[in-house]
């Protein structure tokens, strides 16, 4: 017998596999990343290895302590660590980091059954536990994490009407306080085009998103370059082109993501515009995420030749 | 459906590796072994009994049941053996084995069938064993059968081969167009059919042109060259890009009053109209990573797997797999004993390492079987189905989400990143949901 190989077909691949897109998703956030260690010097660098280090071995304990397959060379734990960490300001402390980011990893997705079981975004769902454990801990004090770096961020200073701001220009360098990773919008905008030209994502979700939230604006202010302003402030590039579009916490269907990514811009809006907290994004994707079955509910698609009562 | 503007299809590599080979004929093999079930109805059942000797195109088995086809001998010699043989998913059918006398000789009482009327032309066409060539395999007199019940108007030729590897339809429309011509002329006469549109991919610019030349001054042929992507010559996607039209659900295709021929069907049914030879050859590309000459081969069927390889110039490499058909939706073959059937138009050799393939991980929901199926299916969906404990509720699911429709092209299992068998889950899920509707229909009988 010549030993055949007997299996169902198709006999051929594309080739993509989940670790090739994980590895695209960690070249796209170079960029970023490198802008963030350049802006915000070294205390950005600890940051990011004490995220991605810490998502790393809590997957792996996790594993080794549940008796589950090794998944950690699948790169999602990296590309977790990696997002929290660039969402994350340089008056975190680093063991704040380090819990938080496996905070991510085992209560998000590790207990939902592993990457692609997990209903939130675990960097987002990290940032916000972070948000509110920590600076409810620190009392009285400057909240630690995220929006407030020792200089206040430009969104604070418009919602506290300062006179003293960011030229544009500086804005879209990312020259001024925020989160580390989020402030660069020319490095985030590479890893956009890089994302885009590995066909990982599609334009519309990031576009959508940020499109809603500039033109709310524009009609809420009547004022073009606030407009602008508004989505070169904060984490709307970062959220809305590597959280937004993450596969397992977004809807499936292509007009979904679209629904979801204009769902994201409407929330993010609101929230800064009306509400007392200057920053929406991660709060808008996070609502966002827990809406995605029902987005998918309505938006799925009628099969070719399906009728409603065959 | 009038919104919808195109449909999803994917980039496959081509692999057209033996579009320019001329067919040539392979010297007569020693032994075929030829099924009772060679096309989808009830299997034929034999007339010829061991020791007979029996000639080309002799008929040594007779259609019974639905949707049957008559089998002929296809070569010269004698029947050595009518035993079981165990086809693909385990199920055992007759098979007549033919020791060949290497001398080909032709049934003397073959002629050219005497046709007056539709009546006339579809027996002719029943008696010729021609079944689908595509792949498919329903019998072509059943197909033709439905201008009975309503009119034919037009007739979509299906030349698309979307298949990465197989040029055998190519070689039919560069070699045989005359045979194309007059098939088109019999079913003008007989099925009275008024428009004829050939769809061809435009990675075959040879097989196009000669349509176009022999058809110049035909209004009723139309040739229409289709985007080369696949699945581009499934039913329902070249029904679509072709005359946008959609089948429904539970509807016939010939109720749009349109019909499907893969064009090599065409060609034999026309030359088994001249000289009344029924289906007893094919031609095959033999082709594949351990294949040393690709070529196109005419091999008489029954012949075993192993003949063509060796009319190939034999393996290049350590085999890993062997493929009736495409790469896309091709049967793999248990052994190289196994012989062509009527509908196999490709036999592909895989080496070892092309044969793997790589360990499912978990979903990422990435979306990727979603967007690129071409029915518009949610295979993340029959797979969550399937995860289903309870079988009413997955029956449900599975029926909501329509997944009888899903014609296992393949296209979710070749972008998911994940590498998860979604083409097998849902076989099992149509499966699933054949068993239980069938179960129900019996419960419903059995109360009444």
């Amino acid at each position: 017998m010549e030993n055949l190989i007997v299996s169902s077909s198709p006999h051929i691949h594309s080739g993509a596999s989940s670790r090739r897109i994980m590895l695209d998703v960690i070249i796209a956030l170079l960029p970023a990343s490198v802008a963030a260690v350049v802006i915000f010097g070294m205390k950005a660098l600890a940051i990011l290895a004490a995220c991605v280090i810490s998502a790393v071995l809590s997957e792996a304990l996790f594993n080794l302590a549940t008796r589950r397959k090794q998944t950690v060379g699948d790169l999602s734990a990296v590309v977790t660590g990696l997002l929290l960490g660039l969402n994350l300001s340089t008056n975190v402390p680093v063991w704040q980091c380090v819990i938080g980011s496996a905070f991510a990893i085992v209560l998000v997705k590790c207990m939902f059954g592993g990457l692609g079981r997990n209903f939130a975004n675990p960097a987002i769902t990290g940032r916000v536990f972070m948000l509110i454990a920590f600076s409810a801990v620190a009392g009285g004090a400057m909240p630690a994490v995220v929006e407030l770096q020792a200089s206040a961020t430009p969104l604070e200073q418009l919602a506290n009407g300062a006179d003293q701001l960011p030229s544009l220009w500086e804005m879209f360098l990312g020259l001024h306080g925020g989160a580390i990773g989020e402030t660069c919008i020319a490095a985030l905008l590479l890893g956009f085009v890089y994302l885009l030209i590995r066909k990982v994502i599609k334009w519309h979700v990031p576009v959508i998103f940020i499109g809603t939230v500039f033109v709310c604006y524009l009609i809420a202010a009547q004022d073009f370059s606030f407009a602008l302003y508004e989505i070169l402030s904060g984490g709307l590039f970062i959220g809305a082109i590597f959280m937004a579009t993450d596969y397992v916490t977004t809807p499936i269907t292509e007009t979904g993501k679209m629904l979801f990514a204009f769902g994201c811009g409407l929330l993010t809006f609101i929230i800064r515009y009306f509400c007392a907290y200057p920053e929406g994004v991660s709060f808008s994707i996070l609502i966002m995420n827990i809406l995605t079955p029902f987005i998918e509910k309505w938006t799925a698609n009628q099969p070719l030749g399906g009728s409603k009562h065959a | 459906m009038s919104f919808r503007k195109n449909i999803s299809a994917l980039k496959v590599p081509h692999h057209k590796n033996t579009a320019g080979m001329h067919s040539v004929r392979i010297s007569p093999p020693k032994e075929v072994l030829l099924p009772m079930s060679m096309h989808s109805g009830q299997p034929a059942v034999p007339v010829v009994s061991v020791g007979d000797s029996v000639r080309v195109g002799q008929l040594i088995a007779r259609e019974e049941g639905k949707n049957s086809s008559p089998v002929h001998a296809t070569v010269s010699g004698s029947v050595t053996a009518i035993e079981p043989f165990v086809q693909d998913g385990g199920k055992t059918v007759l098979s007549i084995r033919i020791a060949s006398d290497g001398k080909m000789e032709k049934d003397p009482n073959l002629a050219a069938p005497d046709v007056h009327d539709l009546d006339e032309f579809l027996a002719a066409v029943r008696s010729s064993g021609i079944v689908g060539l595509g792949g498919a395999a329903f019998p072509l007199w059943a197909k033709l059968d439905a201008v009975r019940r309503s009119p034919i108007q037009t007739v979509l030729i299906n030349g698309a081969e979307c298949e990465p590897y197989i040029t055998s339809d190519n070689r039919t429309m560069v070699e045989h167009s005359d045979l194309i011509v007059k098939g088109v002329a019999l079913l003008k006469k007989y099925i009275k059919a008024e428009q004829f549109i050939i769809g061809i991919e435009t990675n075959k610019p040879d097989a196009i042109a000669e349509m176009n030349r022999v058809f110049a001054d035909d209004p009723a042929v139309e040739v229409k060259p289709l985007k080369s992507v696949y699945p581009q010559g499934a039913k329902q996607v070249l029904l679509f890009n072709a005359t946008g039209k959609v089948v429904a659900e539970g509807q016939r295709l010939a109720s749009l009053g349109v019909i499907i021929i893969n064009i090599t069907s065409l060609a034999k049914m026309a030359q088994f109209m001249e000289d009344g030879m029924p289906l007893v050859d094919k031609c095959v590309t033999v082709d594949g990573s351990a294949i040393a000459e690709p070529k196109n081969l005419i091999v008489p069927i029954g012949t075993p797997i192993r003949d063509l390889i060796e009319a190939a110039g034999g393996l290049s490499a350590e085999p890993g797999k062997v493929i009736y058909g495409g790469p896309m939706m091709g049967k793999t073959a248990h052994s190289m004993d196994e012989p062509i059937l009527k509908a196999t138009n490709a036999i592909l050799v895989l080496n070892r390492k092309d044969a793997q393939r790589a360990e499912p991980t978990a979903c990422i929901h990435c979306g990727r079987c979603v967007a690129n199926c071409p029915l518009s299916l949610n295979p993340t969906a029959f797979a969550k189905a399937m995860e289903l404990e309870d079988d009413a509720e997955r029956l449900a699911v599975l029926q909501k989400e329509k997944v009888q429709l899903c014609m296992e092209c393949g296209c979710c299992s070749y972008v998911c990143p994940a590498h998860r068998p979604l083409v097998e889950t849902n076989r099992d899920a149509k499966r699933f949901v054949k068993k239980s509707k069938a179960a129900g229909a019996e419960k419903k009988e059995g109360g009444k």
